[in-house]
């Protein structure tokens, strides 16, 4: 998995309360193509478990989950 | 003021029960809302294993005679509309009463916010602006149901003088029965389910504990447990977080330190340990949300606190420790908070 893969979008939802981040980043990916690539910072815990399980549930690909600072997290997230 | 060995247990059991809420990011608003928002059944999955695993030791404690079990009155009218509005704030502030109490630790200011609408909208309404609606709710047509009024037999687990109709009492069977039939069921539908939603878990045992989000299983059993000795070191109930934070207030208002009660000392202690694991985590972080967000979550909170007094507990009353006992005021409760939760939540997320 290349760490340098170059994402279609960025959405930042940090500071969202819950269930933002995830309805946001649900809302981001349909209006994506198949292929592109989604990266998502998030600061909220359980979004940041909570998107990759129902992404991959609904058969997108993770590419990334990474920690990058005190509860922050980066994510990638290649669309189906 | 409450003895000092009460103050202590609440203290000491709320900080583990802090700990295990916010390393399974144990929030019933996040169950229950979930399930219709976005198919997610990992953390409902969670609130059953819990509420079985309390069932079977609540029982377990009782026969043995260690504790007593102590259903709430089955005040309808006030169950049906408090639930309700509970489980519409609760959506509202993005988080029940243990989710927002364990996002205090986490340093989550819109939290912290709805926290204080909480205790503002309890106080108003237990002694306050609102005490009539509770006063109409709990009296008349509304006015409780209790065995005597059925002429049944409370059962020799039910702590004496408690009048309180259960599963078990208003059926007129043996409590084991049903705790049999509705663990066998659960289980089943859990097992059957397992799969496919567990956290990635790799690391060490320190990581695994400390740095990762809890699978779902570990999480359940961890708060059926904790459930379990809160009742054994309260004697008189299990787990319970709104009437805590209500007792708060009331003690900074009247200056009378007898408003403090075990819960107090539990939520209190649910913040430190819900700090202390964020910490250890890398998770703890002072942020906020836009002022809108504030607004609302202020706005849900203090419709929790409402809801959470009339209805005479929050989720964690009702859902995790009262309906482990059978009770039926819990049971009704339960129900109206999640109907409360769905509503709001496919008209705030859903629509359009």
């Amino acid at each position: 998995m290349n760490s340098d893969v170059k994402a279609t979008e960025v959405l930042d939802v940090r500071g969202e309360v819950c269930p933002y981040p995830d309805v946001k980043t649900q809302k981001k990916v349909k209006n994506m193509k198949s292929g592109e690539i989604l990266e998502v910072l998030v600061d909220y815990p359980l979004s940041a478990e909570r998107i990759p399980r129902s992404m991959e549930k609904a058969g997108h690909e993770i590419l990334k989950v990474e920690k990058t600072g005190t509860s922050e997290w980066r994510m990638l997230i290649k669309i189906k | 003021m409450i003895d000092t060995s009460l103050m202590l247990s609440g203290l000491v059991v709320g900080i583990i029960f802090g700990f295990v809420l916010q390393r399974g990011r144990f929030c019933m608003n996040s169950a229950f809302r979930d399930i219709i928002l976005m198919k997610e059944y990992t953390l409902l999955k969670a609130v059953a294993l819990a509420i079985v695993v309390q069932m079977i030791g609540f029982h377990l404690m009782a026969t043995m005679g260690y504790i007593q079990l102590n259903p709430k009155p089955f005040y309808w009218g006030a169950m049906i509309f408090g639930g309700l509005i509970f489980g519409i704030g609760m959506v509202l502030a993005a988080g029940c009463a243990s989710g927002t109490t364990y996002r205090v630790g986490e340093g989550m200011m819109g939290s912290f916010v709805a926290l204080i609408g909480l205790m503002v909208g309890g106080v108003i309404t237990s002694g306050g602006a609102l005490k009539w609606l509770d006063s109409d709710l709990k009296s008349g047509t509304f006015n409780v149901i209790t065995t005597g009024d059925l002429g049944v037999n409370p059962g020799s687990l039910i702590r004496e003088g408690n009048t309180s109709l259960t599963l078990a009492n208003v059926l007129g069977l043996d409590p084991w029965i049903l705790v049999a039939i509705i663990a066998i069921i659960i289980l089943a539908v859990l097992i059957w389910k397992r799969g496919g939603e567990e956290t990635k878990m790799e690391g060490t045992m320190y990581e695994k504990v400390f740095k990762i989000g809890w699978n779902w299983w570990v999480t359940g059993i961890a708060v059926g447990v904790v459930g379990m000795i809160a009742f054994l070191a309260f004697k008189t109930y299990a787990l319970g977080i709104s009437g805590g934070w209500f007792g708060f207030l009331n003690a900074l208002i009247t200056g009378d330190p007898d408003k403090l009660n075990w819960f107090t000392f539990l939520v209190i202690g649910v913040v430190m340990g819900a700090a202390t694991s964020a910490v250890i985590a890398g998770e703890f972080k002072l942020r906020a949300p836009d002022a809108r967000t504030l607004l609302k979550q202020f706005i849900g909170g203090l419709i929790m606190g409402i809801g959470a007094v009339i209805g005479t507990a929050c989720n964690i009353g009702h859902i995790l420790s009262g309906i482990p006992q059978l009770a039926l005021s819990s049971i009704l409760g339960g129900i109206f908070i999640v109907l409360g939760c769905w509503i709001t939540a496919y008209i705030m997320f859903m629509r359009g």
